[in-house]
């Protein structure tokens, strides 16, 4: 990281003016982690990066190290996503996912499967009906790369097997006798689910079919998880989530 | 460095101006210190008379010095086609070319989950509403070409959609006066997607 020049090829996870007529782009590369960068000139409208810094994009990218940020020199586009113009309501949840990012990686150490793990699901949004299931799975598998999954095999407090509160503060289990007033309760079905949404590849996780109350126990579970061992505070994508489904 | 106190505020509230940072700040600073009393007094008396005498047309969000606007008040302009877009300012440049004749509406903003705004920070029930109250034919989405602004586009094109009125975007192009081997792609493709035939 000491020349003057690199190259990495990243996914724009947001961009923010700077200046009269320049972007930061926050950036996420697999061997350089996140960082900000910017790309000049890229609000004008004859600007040839524009297109390119935007959120949703992949591409290559090289830099220049600059006295704050590094400054874009140029960039080849890899790959854009452009699901969101023909559907709009997916728009929230790829701005989402890249939020839920943004928060977790923290700085420049390689995160190679985190950013595998965002492209996968700005592509699958393209491809795939079922958003509200990929966007569960996506989260609880960034929690795991994080360190946290949720344990499902037995009362965290005493051991009791067969425990059917989960809490969200423990990350696991509870029996009805340890149970605090913030468990949920979830039964088998519903905790197999959860493990298949860890485990089982992004690609796969449209295949699986929730009921209404799983889709409810689901939602809490994950939003309450998150919150308590990531600690990422208020997550203001997630709320629009809401918004724009109702 | 230690700044004497009134230089220090001075230079703090500078600061909160767009695109403004401290360096900037400190050059306006010593611009206005070195400036004529008068001079610098008729400078704040503009923000402050600008302030008090502009306002927002209650109807379409444009600039308007009394209640209602010029365009809503313009009995010349088409009434049955509304052109939407982000901010106040881009009325004033789509007025410069000379070329639309309709109404126009401002949502003071573009869809930004990151930033928490959504559709009802937009207030996009109000253009709805306007849509069903008059007899508005067409409206003409103009928001800035980039992924808020086409999410935006997109999601304004779904509510107004069971109302059947003809919506459009406004072409997407490549810039006047330019090479083409210097477009990038995606400006290139929707260039070609937004054809037209030469009569
Ligand atoms: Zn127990
Ligand atoms: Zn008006």
């Amino acid at each position: 990281m000491s020349q003057r020049m690199f190259k990495a090829d990243g996914l724009v996870l947001r961009t923010r003016p700077l200046g009269e007529a320049d972007r930061l782009v926050t950036l996420l590369t697999g061997e350089e982690g996140k960082f900000e960068a910017v790309a000049k000139g890229a609000r004008k409208m004859k600007s040839k990066l524009a297109a390119g810094v935007d959120i949703f994009s992949y591409g290559h990218y090289t830099f220049h190290r600059g006295k704050t940020w590094p400054v874009i020199t140029s960039q080849d586009s890899i790959e854009q996503f452009t699901w969101f113009r023909d559907n709009p309501q997916l728009y929230p949840y790829g701005i989402y996912m890249g939020e839920l990012v943004d928060r977790l990686v923290s700085g420049e150490e390689p995160c190679t499967s985190t950013f595998n793990l965002l492209l996968e699901g700005w592509r699958l949004l393209g491809s795939c009906d079922d958003s509200y299931i990929i966007c569960r799975s996506f989260e609880l598998k960034l929690a795991h790369l994080a360190g946290y999954s949720p344990h499902f095999h037995s009362c965290s407090a005493c051991g009791t097997a067969g425990a059917s509160k989960f809490s969200p503060r423990q990350g696991g289990m509870l029996c009805t006798h340890c149970a605090s007033a913030d468990v949920i309760s979830i039964d088998k079905g519903t905790i197999a689910i959860v493990e298949r949404l860890i485990s089982a590849p992004l690609s796969q996780a449209h295949l699986i079919r929730l009921s209404a109350g799983q889709k409810k126990t689901l939602s809490r579970l994950t939003s309450a998880f998150l919150a308590y061992h990531l600690d990422l505070g208020d997550i203001k994508s997630r709320t629009l989530l809401k918004e724009y489904n109702t | 460095m230690a700044y004497p106190a009134p230089l220090k505020k001075l230079v703090d509230v500078l600061c909160r101006f767009p695109g403004v940072g401290p360096k900037s700040a400190q050059r306006l600073a010593f611009f206005l210190l070195r400036c004529p009393r008068e001079e610098v007094v008729s400078i704040a008396r503009a923000m402050v008379e600008a302030k008090d005498q502009l306002t927002f047309c209650p109807d379409c969000g444009s600039l308007a010095e009394k209640e209602a606007c010029i365009y809503c008040n313009d009995s010349e302009r088409d009434r049955l086609m509304v052109c939407v877009v982000q901010e106040p300012r881009d009325v004033l440049v789509l007025e410069k070319t000379g070329q639309y004749r309709g109404l126009y509406h401002v949502l003071h903003g573009a869809l930004s989950p990151l930033d928490g705004v959504g559709p009802d920070e937009l207030k996009l029930d109000r253009l709805v509403d306007r849509v069903k109250e008059s007899g508005i034919q067409e409206i003409i989405i103009a928001t800035n070409p980039n992924v808020e602004g086409d999410a935006t586009a997109g999601y304004i094109a779904g509510l107004l959609r069971p109302l059947s009125i003809r919506v459009t975007r406004i072409a997407f192009g490549l810039p006047v006066g330019g090479d083409i081997e210097y477009a990038d792609e995606l400006t290139l493709s929707r260039a070609l997607d937004g054809r037209r035939e030469i009569t």
